[in-house]
């Protein structure tokens, strides 16, 4: 059984506001991408790598280049822990 | 039978733009500074092109030949994203200011930042195999710079220049491993020089596949070779470098796939050596992982011999890590060419000499059947370079055919 689009989220929210920490964890808009909350490119590899190593993904970084928005981004993580 | 890197030297240009100036000059987020992690970037002149910062870069490795010696090149490849000709190579301009031999073969190859590693790799094989020995090889990684403001936070981090390497079979530089070499490509669009006048570009796609194929190529040089800890068979690391801040990321990935337990302090010990020029420069394309490896060896000085990790990543994408020996011999050779100080001698512009600079090599590439080019015009720029420098200059066009002259520079 895969993790649930919950936990994801959770997990998403607290990789985000420990690279950016000026981000309020519980404002964080899923039709948002993360360079809508001022993510530079470095901090956007540093949140993928983190939750990847968080989450136990293997899937290479190159199927994260496409996400839309977080929402996209939980569930891209959801399938690909499943 | 030992191949590698016999000399090498880098062109950089002679004037450069502080990043900080140019973050302020355009407004960009000066918290971006840090991750950027670069310092100032060179700027081309308009009388520069692929072809004079070519045999700029090869000049002085020819110089300090004897001419049996010169002689011996019998190939000749420029690696380059900013060709000048769809048929015409950059290398058959590059040969003929050079003075080399016409027994010697030329070419140009492309792909992206990796094409010079290609070359190399090639060229490589080609002189083990000991089908004329003796024989030297010279593979020179030359591009220009065409991003402006439109480039967002790119803009800071693109250099110019060139990377000249010779190859042959007393390697002082470079004694690469033959056959120790990992490699990972696959098509992908993420970042491309669609025309003579702008590049295009997706950032994530970029990085996350510089970063896949570091995984990648690593594991399959790992595969290869036997007996292979990536925390203790380097000394150093030089790696392709679109922005130092990237090579840190790069570095923190491999690191922890490694479980290397602290990814910082080797870092510091093992990667930044590797940065001081790349930061000083930007992005070289092709020639990037070999200003890289020019200074992992300046600042590494190493005095007996050491193993060092090369990583070339091209955008399209095409990736190899490879390694070869350095020691007290590469410190003496890649030294006498006197980098961190034709670096230090530039002329720093300010941030309306950059704009009127730029906006005159918006063309550079751009074909015309004639045009002419006055480097005098740039005179009172060219009189505030440190140390005298002699230039190849581009002069211009007639009927299509390129024009160069020497000129002097710095005083």
């Amino acid at each position: 059984m895969g993790v649930s689009d919950e936990a994801v989220r959770r997990v998403v929210h607290e990789v985000i506001t420990e690279i950016l920490p000026a981000v309020p964890g519980d404002r964080i808009p899923g039709g948002a991408h993360l360079r809508d909350l001022g993510a530079d490119s470095i901090d956007r590899v540093e949140i993928i790598m983190a939750l990847r190593e968080r989450l136990g993904v293997d899937a290479p970084l190159a199927g994260f280049s496409d996400l839309p928005d977080i929402d996209h981004l939980v569930a891209y993580l959801c399938e690909v822990t499943a | 039978m030992n191949v590698g890197i016999e000399a090498l030297n880098v062109y950089c240009g002679v004037t450069s733009v502080a990043v900080p100036v140019l973050f302020e000059g355009r407004g960009l987020d000066a918290t971006r500074l840090g991750n950027l992690m670069m310092t100032a970037k060179s700027v081309a002149l308009p009388f520069e092109d692929p072809v004079t910062h070519a045999v700029n870069a090869a000049k002085p490795i020819l110089d300090a030949m004897d001419e049996a010696d010169r002689d011996r090149i019998e190939l000749l490849v420029t690696s380059s994203e900013s060709g000048l000709d769809l048929s015409k190579s950059i290398a058959s301009y590059v040969h003929r200011h050079l003075g080399l031999s016409r027994r010697c073969r030329m070419l140009e190859v492309k792909q992206a930042c990796y094409a010079a590693t290609g070359a190399l790799q090639l060229a490589c094989g080609y002189l083990a195999a000991g089908l004329s020995p003796g024989a030297k090889a010279l593979v020179i990684a030359t591009d220009v710079s065409l991003v402006n403001e439109n480039a967002s936070y790119t803009e800071p981090a693109m250099g110019t220049g060139a990377a000249a390497v010779l190859l042959g079979d007393d390697p002082r530089v470079l004694d690469v491993d033959l056959g120790a070499f990992g490699t990972h490509s696959y098509e992908t669009f993420d970042s491309a020089r669609p025309g003579p006048t702008f590049d295009v570009a997706d950032a994530d796609r970029s990085l996350f596949a510089y970063l896949d194929c570091l995984t990648n190529a690593y594991a399959h040089y790992a595969e290869k070779v036997a007996d292979v800890d990536f925390a203790t068979t380097f000394a150093g690391l030089a790696m392709h470098t679109p922005f130092a801040g990237i090579v840190r990321a790069a570095h923190r990935k491999l690191a922890r796939e490694h479980r290397l337990p602290d990814a910082d302090v080797d870092f510091a010990r093992r990667v930044a050596p590797g940065l001081e020029y790349p930061r000083l420069v930007g992005n070289l394309c092709s020639g990037s992982v070999y200003l890289a490896l020019a200074s992992l060896i300046d600042h590494l000085r190493p005095d007996e011999p050491v193993r060092v990790g090369m990583y070339s990543y091209g955008s399209g994408c095409a990736a190899e890590f490879y390694s070869g020996l350095v020691d007290a011999r590469s410190t003496a050779e890649v030294g006498r060419m006197r980098i961190g100080e034709h670096l230090a001698g530039r002329c720093e512009l300010t941030f309306d000499e950059y704009k009127r600079i730029l906006a005159d090599n918006a063309d550079c590439l751009v074909p015309v059947a004639d045009k002419r080019i006055d480097p005098g015009r740039y005179a009172e720029v060219l009189d505030r370079v440190t140390g005298p420098r002699t230039l190849l200059a581009c002069t211009g066009v007639r009927a299509y055919h390129r024009r160069y002259e020497w000129i002097g520079a710095g005083a």
